[in-house]
């Protein structure tokens, strides 16, 4: 029996489990349910960044055959509304819509209409006519209004050291601005929900990372007690930060379920995941770095402006890596907000690092540059076993050995240090290196298993509220059940996704894995526990869990389990770290560009399926790579709306652009992060990749660009014939 | 979507009979669809023509291949009579879109596609060329992506096709069917016009007007071609810039030339300058240079947009000389 176990536990390149649904078609995401009698909302659009409705003309919509209603601000249903100056926003926090005729941003839902059919209600919806009155006072464009900016009031500026001395002892000083656009999270799956409100209660299909945050916030928009909220979220199709928190579409169709007084579906289009799902906001960072000769860093600060919306407060923690990366005394990190008539941003895949590590590894690389040092060996100069932030140490550490690992499987030691002298017909070629760190949390995780004995198989469900966004928590769940009830994976189920369900962290911030998987491990460890306790058997023996079934007389057994940090894991800080390695050929007559291969190490804790990590891992990268390539979404300066509006304008990569990748897992076991020893690998895969590749690019080319993304006309712009920028 | 009635013609006179002043024809879709979904195209009616019958690939008297009008992008870039002879349309018509869309997309259709031009593609922005007097939004808005060539004040957009812009470097005739039942030819490069004071017409098809065949000339430029194409991933993205380049080299001296930009200017942009200049002459490095900088001193970019000029010089030479040391 154990050969069997052994196949199919933890750390095993298991296939996933789900899978075969997910061919068949028979996993369900949000809008697929089955809800009877179901009918369809269709969000409509402001036309304006900032203003008021003067009229509302719905008389043609009203005419159209299978409308049942349109909502407008004039006879939707009262909600909480946010307190407060832009309140900060948050996985649970409220989604007020329709309250009053203000407009906010261009694209903020202005009204719904629910029909029979999509189609009526998608016509019906370009049928309602507004009237406006524009605000010009409108905040939209950034770079004509820094004048606004302020510092939140949140406590993220930071300092330690001091700085004047930091930098009066360095001998070279590297002070330059990086510039990343807004990005958009656009995952696959639309967000989408199907809601019905039922005599007070409402259930809510709804493609979400976090149900419990979702039923909060659901509870909270319409002031009802939280156990009247059920929301499933059984299968996601990617998130990627945009469905950590409700979105107001959710609370539309809630709205409008209890209106019409029948379940209401409501998809945001491809179009309106641009406006209304929230987004990564454009980044201004100043570094300023000081180094002595050696390479020994004397001093770092790192200033980000930034913008966020005028009715709630986000700010991007870019200076999280400034903080911690390295080992430098001085450091100061700082942040300042414009509000803006543009919807709030929220948290996109690796907010702060991804953006963050971008400028503090560029900055690195032209200090290493200044220097004349091998930018991989000034990185490891300046590496440190403690976190100077936190001042504590660190659970485990492995940067050092990411990079000289990935140098060596790279092939680094054939750089050419002198930018401009490898070259190869039309091609001018270079290597680039990156530091990627990202912060591993473990969150309280609540999670139930139940025992079921035929025969002589035990037969498993592991039930918690957790998600899978397409990321393999099925997968890793069903493993960990396996491995400690020492049962083959098939025998297991996992049933996710429903707030009815124990409640974890959910999906997000890279904790998913180690909370999951260490909830879905107490609950097996309590199981086995408990029946041996009832049998007084010592705990130490082992006993097959079909024998302890029959041993209690149950054909049946259930047990609850709960994992947390402990005091311990208080006392350190816990990260993933990571190395990229990229070698870039720049056409040096168009601008364009290959990354011909990547190398990317990573130390992320135990690996509990090298398939699902590898995948965490290459689509972290090819997220990187879409942030250097091409990922940008523009604010139209005249009006306010984003100019792209679908995905034949804002571009990811295709297939054609990713390199020859090899990712590399590091033997790590790190039990102070928790007793699986795991860690947080969905964002350390993006995080710094646009360095390596941009740092490549001057290695290649000579010219250093400090503004994402790096594509074809901004290397013309820089001119490729000749020279290296300063 | 507003609604629509949709009508398949079997035959040339149904679809000519059908069209009405609100109607579409309706290709593969892949342009026209999209414009319906964002409500900029409003058709009460559309004739699909796809299953009339010219979706053949045959010889002409000019002793070159007609190409049918309903045939597919794909169909016809695959076909090997069109690798062997113009592999530079080929080259071309294989580098636009996905293998998807180039499956639907047929050659008619691909003709007529509309700008990308972001403005023209959002109802609530003024547009001249979608509504006819609102302003041109781009004008002092965004417009790095626009146009560098024989723009007006009232529309800056570019012809997004790259199949158009190796037909303006080969030369062609298109066949249209016109109401009344008999046909007419019109030179490739009088289809396309300048939007002038009346951006709303990307061309000069009469209304109803049916493409139904796309007649080449004589193959010229099979040993000899290059279609260059700048844009910012490998595939499924619009040409920042492009370039169609066919030569003809006879010992040592060029005696035929084949040269357009995609991505500059409201139609297909002949490089007609370059090409005369470069007849006679020898296929080098300087003289590829010189014929690049005639053409491109008469570019009038904006602010967002003068990488154009730089680009364009080098993707003229460059595309020469892969056409010239056949690099493909
Ligand atoms: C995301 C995306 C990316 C793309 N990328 C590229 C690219 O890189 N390069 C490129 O060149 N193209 C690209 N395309 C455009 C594509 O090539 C065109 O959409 C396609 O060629 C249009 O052909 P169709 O048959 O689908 O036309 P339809 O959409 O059916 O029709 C387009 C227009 O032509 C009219 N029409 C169609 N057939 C006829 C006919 N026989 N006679 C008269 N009128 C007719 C229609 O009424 C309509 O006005 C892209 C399209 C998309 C959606
Ligand atoms: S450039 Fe032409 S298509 Fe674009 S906004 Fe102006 S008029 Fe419209």
């Amino acid at each position: 029996m154990t050969k069997s176990i052994n196949t199919s536990g933890v750390g095993n390149a298991i296939n996933r489990v789900e899978g075969h649904l997910k061919v068949m078609g028979k996993a369900k995401y949000a809008s697929e349910f089955p809800v009877e009698n179901k009918v369809y909302g269709q969000g409509i659009n402001s036309t304006i960044a900032k203003g008021e409705i003067v009229s509302i003309d719905t008389s043609e919509a009203e005419k159209l055959e299978g409308v049942l209603k349109v909502i407008t601000y004039k006879n939707a249903e009262k909600l909480k509304t946010l307190e407060g100056v832009r309140p900060e926003i948050a996985t649970d926090s409220i989604a007020p819509v329709l309250q009053s005729n203000k407009v906010h941003y261009y694209g903020e839902y202005v009204g719904l209409v629910v029909a029979e059919t999509f189609e009526q209600a998608q016509y019906a919806a370009s049928l309602v006519k507004f009237e406006y009155k524009k605000d010009p006072t409108a905040v939209i464009d950034f770079e004509k209004s820094k004048s606004k900016a302020y510092t939140p009031d949140n406590g993220s500026n930071y300092s330690r050291g001091n700085m004047e001395q930091g930098f009066s002892e360095a001998d070279m000083v590297v002070e330059q601005t990086y510039n990343t656009p807004i990005e958009h999270h656009h995952p696959m799956e639309l967000h989408a929900v199907i809601a019905s409100w039922d005599n007070g209660k409402v259930t809510a299909y709804s493609s979400q990372q976090i149900v419990e945050d979702a039923k909060i916030a659901i509870s909270g928009t319409f002031q009802i007690p939280k156990k009247d909220v059920r929301v499933i979220s059984a299968f996601v199709g990617g998130g990627f930060g945009s469905k950590l928190n409700l979105d107001q579409h959710v609370i539309l169709a809630v709205m409008a379920s209890k209106m019409v007084g029948r379940p209401v579906q409501v998809t945001v289009t491809r179009t309106q995941m641009f406006t209304n799902t929230n987004m990564r906001q454009q980044n201004e960072q100043k570094m300023r770095v000081g180094a002595k000769k050696d390479g020994t860093l004397t001093a770092l600060s790192h200033e980000t402006l930034s913008h966020t919306s005028t009715t709630q407060e986000y700010q991007e923690p870019c200076g999280m890596v400034s903080k911690m990366l390295y080992n430098v005394a001085n450091n100061e990190v700082t942040y300042k907000l414009i509000p803006m008539n543009i919807q709030t941003p929220f948290a996109m895949r690796a907010p702060g690092e991804a953006t963050g590590s971008f400028a503090l590894e560029s900055a690195m690389d032209e200090m290493a540059w200044k220097l004349k040092m091998d930018p991989l060996e000034f990185r490891i100069k300046n590496d440190t076993q403690t976190d100077l932030h936190e001042n504590r140490p660190f659970s485990s550490r492995l940067l050092v050995e990411c990079l000289r690992i990935g140098a060596e499987k790279f092939g680094w030691k054939d750089r050419k240090s002198e930018p401009r002298t490898n070259k190869k017909g039309n091609w001018l070629i270079g290597y680039g290196v990156s530091s990627a760190s990202r912060n591993s949390p473990y969150l309280k995780t609540h999670s139930k298993v139940i025992l079921e004995l035929d025969e002589d198989k035990v037969f498993a469900t592991i039930q918690m509220d957790a998600t899978d966004i397409g990321t393999g928590s099925y997968t890793i769940i069903a493993q960990t059940a396996s491995e400690y009830l020492k049962i083959p994976v098939e025998q297991v189920n996992v049933e996710l996704g429903d707030s009815d369900f124990p409640i974890t962290p959910g999906s997000g911030g890279s904790w998913g894995a180690a909370s999951f998987c260490n909830g879905a491990r107490a609950a097996c460890e309590n199981a086995i526990k408990t029946l041996k306790n009832n049998r007084n058997i010592a705990e130490d023996k082992e006993v097959a869990v079909s024998e302890l079934l029959k041993k209690n007389q149950l054909t049946k057994f259930e047990a609850e389990g709960i994992a947390e940090p402990s005091a311990e894991f208080g006392k350190y800080s816990v990260f993933s770290f990571g190395a990229n390695f990229s070698e870039v050929w720049v056409d040096k007559d168009t601008g364009m560009y290959r990354i011909k291969r990547m190398v990317n190490v990573a130390s992320a804790g135990k690996i509990l399926n090298p398939k699902t990590a590898y995948g965490q891992i290459i689509g972290g990268l090819t997220m990187g790579v879409g942030m250097v390539m091409a990922e940008q979404t523009r604010v139209e300066p005249n009006f306010g709306n984003f100019i792209t509006r679908s995905f034949a304008d804002y571009h990811v990569p295709v297939n054609l652009d990713l390199a020859n990748i090899e990712v590399i897992f590091l033997p790590e076991e790190d039990k102070i992060a928790n007793k699986m020893g795991i860690k947080g690998i969905g964002e350390l895969g993006i995080t710094s990749v646009a360095a390596s590749i941009s740092n490549a690019i001057f290695n290649a080319t000579g010219k250093r660009m400090r503004s994402l993304p790096i594509t074809p006309e901004k290397l013309i712009e820089a001119g490729l014939e000749e020279g290296v920028t300063a | 979507m507003r609604p629509f009635t949709y009508t398949s013609a079997k035959n040339k006179e149904q679809a000519l009979q059908a069209f009405t002043a609100t109607s579409h024809y309706l290709g593969g879709g892949t342009n026209l669809m999209d414009l319906m979904k964002e409500n900029v195209e409003r058709p009460d009616q559309l004739i699909d023509v796809t299953n009339l019958d010219y979706k053949k690939i045959t010889s002409n008297e000019n002793g070159g291949l007609t190409l049918g009008g309903m045939l597919s992008n794909s169909e016809t870039a695959n076909n090997k009579e069109v690798r062997t002879n113009y592999p530079l349309l080929s080259m071309a018509m294989l580098s636009a879109a996905t293998a998807q869309i180039r499956n639907m997309a047929s050659n008619g259709g691909n003709l007529l596609q509309r700008t990308r031009c972001p403005y023209f593609f959002e109802v609530s922005m003024p547009c001249n060329k979608r509504e006819p007097g609102s302003g041109c939004g781009a004008l002092n808005g965004m417009n790095a992506l626009h146009a560098i060539f024989g723009y007006s004040d009232s529309c800056i957009a570019t012809n997004p096709s790259d199949m158009c812009v190796a037909l303006a470097a080969i030369g062609a005739t298109v066949e249209v069917q016109k109401p009344d039942g008999t046909s007419r030819m019109i030179e490739f490069t009088d289809l396309h016009r300048l939007p002038g004071d009346q951006p709303e017409k990307d061309t000069t098809l009469m209304p109803g007007e049916l493409i139904t065949a796309i007649h080449l000339p004589k193959p010229e430029f099979s040993d000899h071609y290059y279609y260059l194409k700048i844009r910012e991933r490998s595939s499924y993205a619009f040409a920042l810039l492009s370039v169609a380049a066919g030569l003809q080299v006879e010992s040592g001296v060029i005696n035929k030339v084949g040269l357009a930009m995609g991505g500059v200017a409201h139609i297909p942009w002949k490089l007609t300058k370059a090409e005369e200049f470069l007849v006679g002459k020898k296929p080098n490095q300087s003289n590829f240079e010189a014929a690049a900088a005639l053409e491109m001193k008469d570019a009038k970019p904006f602010e967002a947009n003068k990488w154009k000029v730089d680009m364009g010089k080098n993707a003229i030479v460059r595309a020469l000389t892969q056409a010239y040391e056949r690099k493909v």
